[in-house]
């Protein structure tokens, strides 16, 4: 679709149900809200840290839906939206930022560093193009177990520079894997843009350097989004080999709260991208064209948003953390027996000293 | 689009509330039409993040270098890099994110002074920068790489440990890439978690051929880095970055040289010797200063600074003094470089020990996020661990 949501070459419209494009949508909406409410919260200092998705949600929910529930998801960290399409609950997508009693991940990261076995979703790490090689190991495993599921791997342009990459992409085509790369491209990694990055045509263009069949899309079009990752998987699972899918999208947020990037791209620049082209208006163009929405839902659909994420908020603010124990375990599966002594050691300092912690904030 | 406008105009207004501290949080003014209530109004101030496990000491103001001015770290980083590029027109600096200045400021208008070909951005990729910067100093021009994180440090281990550390020593001296520095932040800084806290310095003092250095301060840390830069051997130069600017400090304008290899009694006293580097410099001052006080202890502290090749006439002669030995550092326990020291120092001084020696480390575990207060060896255990010592 164009950026005022008309399909402009019907033959290539996916004909989504009204309740499966609504889901798109909120999806896309719900993220944007919580993602402005836990950068404020990090403004604040509630949480330490903070990433947003804005611009790019096209791409997760586009993706997200054209996979099986069971498909393996390895990300990098700007792919909230696979979680929120997903149906990951708010509630732990705070516990993780807030690092409290409820993370599934126990504390031991940083927000925005998920994982969610469930939903199929391998949690999250800061280095950047690690989980390449890793996605095409687990397609590979797949593949062997017949068990007609596919792995994609995200990945933004910037990580496509990393040696990891190379290496995953030629394992990829090499050891045919049933897997599905997908690029991020958004313009910059931190302050670094794309003409710094690399200087051939973008990373849709290495693919069939390996072997890869490659494809580049509009990411902030949900459908195209849609449509190519639905193609790719259906090839992948049925001749057991890689896809590369480049989707041209916008990093309208900062990198991170850590990052002013008024420093290095000018407030017209984002500006053009915000107003201009951006998926969910996009996509909002095309509901209300379908009939499917309106601006009474609009305003509806903003306030229940905004509680939901409130509620949620709030009540993972007043949890507390978890219990320091949890400090030691899953370094090994089972406890070494050093360890265990140093364990042992922080509970007697503890005793001794504890008013000098904040053991109030943890559980007992 | 009027509310993502709007919440684009208000992400793009908060650069006058000062997006860059990382480790400056609080930021009430600017945040117009707030969605959220401030966290006092919920009533749980305490939610907040702890306040710093260390005070930063700043030294004296120097008076042998000249006019000076105060500086923080990032800011005398900044200096010595200034001064490196004014005075060798072969230096270059190059890395991720340099260009505009970097993600902790260090290079901040190093790149409009000095030209786009000599302060300039590579792609994202360690493995590269590293090998890269071998390259240019293989030709004998200075290279100073960064590399964003100490964390993000491993892709460049192969290039590090077996090209630039062996380099002279395969070729018979023929060639070598001495005029290689690599920099990067290194340490805690309250929330850094796994990937954003770590100290690597013991993985690197494991490999002959290259320098490994860690300053304490602003003035310490200008003069190691022009030394590292213009050591005749590679060096990795590990820049705290929870002192980048909470420690400020009067730093010489012109450029100065503290050598490398050389630990500094930064307090002399008579009953245990302290010795750490860093940013737990300051921890073990306070812990000394505690150990005075409470239990009427003298502790000699040592700032270790250069860990490969380290000082160790410094540290021994120190403990044939006093008898005690504490080291501290956040790196884990298990092949710290606290066990290097102890090892050494119970060869070299064994009859004149008291007790036995003493590590104050992080814990066998990855760096924890919400668990940072427990896992750190603030100075609530290292007193503890010095009470035992005394106690022996």
């Amino acid at each position: 679709m164009d950026r005022q949501g008309q399909i402009i070459n019907p033959s290539e419209d996916p004909h989504l149900p009204q309740e499966t494009v609504l889901k798109f949508y909120k999806s896309m909406t719900l993220l944007n809200t919580m993602d402005r409410i836990l950068y404020e919260s990090q403004r604040q200092g509630r949480i330490s840290f903070y990433m947003t998705n804005y611009g790019e949600e096209g791409t997760h929910v586009g993706s997200a839906a054209a996979l099986d529930s069971t498909d393996l998801v390895f990300g990098q960290y700007r792919e909230a939206g696979v979680l929120m399409y997903r149906d990951y609950p708010l509630e732990l997508f705070m516990a993780q930022c807030y690092g409290n009693a409820s993370d599934l991940g126990k504390g031991r990261q940083m927000p925005v560093h998920y994982g969610c076995k469930e939903r199929h979703f391998v949690t999250i790490s800061s280095p950047l193009a690690t989980q390449i090689p890793q996605a095409v190991g687990a397609a590979y495993a797949a593949k062997r177990a017949n068990a007609n599921r596919v792995v994609i791997c995200y990945f933004g342009e910037g990580a496509a520079s990393e040696g990891d990459a190379h290496a995953g992409f030629n394992f990829a085509a090499t050891l045919e894997c049933p897997v599905i790369f997908f690029c991020r491209n958004n313009g910059y990694a931190i302050s670094t843009p794309t003409s710094e990055q690399y200087r051939g045509d973008g990373i849709a263009a290495r693919g069939p350097g390996y072997g890869i069949m490659s494809i580049r899309v509009d990411g902030n079009d949900v459908f195209a989004v849609y449509n190519a990752t639905k193609e790719a998987r259906r090839r992948a699972v049925a001749e057991n080999q890689p896809f590369l899918i480049e989707a041209m999208t916008y990093r309208i947020g900062h990198h991170s709260t850590s990052d002013d990037s008024s420093a290095y791209r000018s407030v017209d620049e984002v500006n053009y991208w915000d107003k201009q082209d951006h998926p969910i208006s996009r996509l909002r163009h095309y509901l209300q064209g379908r009939g499917w929405w309106d601006d009474e839902q609009e305003k509806a659909w903003r306030k229940q948003s905004r509680k939901k994420v409130m509620e949620a908020f709030e009540q993972a603010e007043r949890k507390p953390k978890p219990n320091p124990n949890l400090l030691f375990s899953d370094v090994y599966q089972e406890m070494p027996a050093q360890l265990r002594k140093q364990q042992e050691s922080l509970a007697r300092h503890l005793q001794a000293y504890g008013e000098h912690y904040p053991l109030d904030h943890f559980e007992k | 689009m009027a509310a993502f406008a709007a919440i684009a105009g208000r992400l793009l207004g908060l650069r006058a509330a000062g997006t860059e501290g990382r480790l400056l949080r609080l930021r009430g003014a600017g945040l117009q039409r707030a969605l959220l209530q401030p966290a006092s109004a919920t009533g749980d101030a305490a939610q907040r993040r702890q306040v710093a496990h260390f005070t930063f000491q700043p030294d004296p103001e120097p008076q042998e270098y000249g006019q000076t001015q105060k500086m923080n770290l990032f800011q005398a980083i900044t200096s010595a890099l200034d001064n490196s590029l004014a005075k060798d027109p072969t230096a270059v600096i190059f890395g991720e994110d340099v260009a505009f200045g970097g993600v902790f400021r260090c290079t901040v208008g190093l790149r409009d002074k000095y030209g786009k070909d000599r302060v300039f951005n590579t792609p994202l990729c360690e493995q590269g920068i590293v090998g890269f910067g071998i390259g240019i100093a293989v030709t004998g021009a200075t290279a100073i790489a960064e590399i964003q994180f100490a964390d993000y440090i491993f892709p460049a281990f192969d290039q590090i440990v077996n090209e630039a550390a062996k380099y002279r020593y395969r070729s018979g001296d023929l060639f070598n890439c001495g005029s290689l520095t690599i920099r990067a932040p290194w340490g805690c800084v309250g929330h850094g978690a796994l990937y954003h806290s770590q100290s690597p310095e013991a993985f690197f003092a494991h490999c002959p051929g290259i320098k490994v250095v860690v300053p304490r301060s602003p003035f310490q840390a200008k003069g190691l880095l022009l030394s590292c830069i213009e050591d005749k051997n590679p060096c990795i130069f590990f820049e705290p970055k929870i002192l980048y600017r909470a420690a400020v400090e009067q730093v010489p304008v012109e450029p100065y040289h503290i050598p490398l290899s050389q630990a500094e009694v930064i307090q002399e006293g008579s009953d245990v010797t302290l010795v750490a580097w860093g940013t737990q410099v300051h921890v073990m001052r306070e812990v000394a200063s505690m150990a005075q006080e409470k239990l009427g202890v003298s502790c000699e502290v040592i700032d270790l600074k250069t860990i490969l090749p380290w000082d160790m006439d410094t540290v021994c002669k120190s403990v044939i003094k006093t008898g005690r030995l504490l080291i501290s550092h956040e790196a884990p326990l298990t092949g710290g470089f606290a066990s290097e020291i102890s090892s050494t120092v119970q060869e070299e001084c064994f009859l004149n020990l008291e007790a036995p020696i003493s590590r104050v480390c992080g814990y066998d575990t990855p760096f924890p996020h919400i668990f940072e207060p427990f896992y750190i060896p603030d100075k609530w255990k290292c007193y503890d661990a010095l009470r035992k010592m005394i106690n022996y």
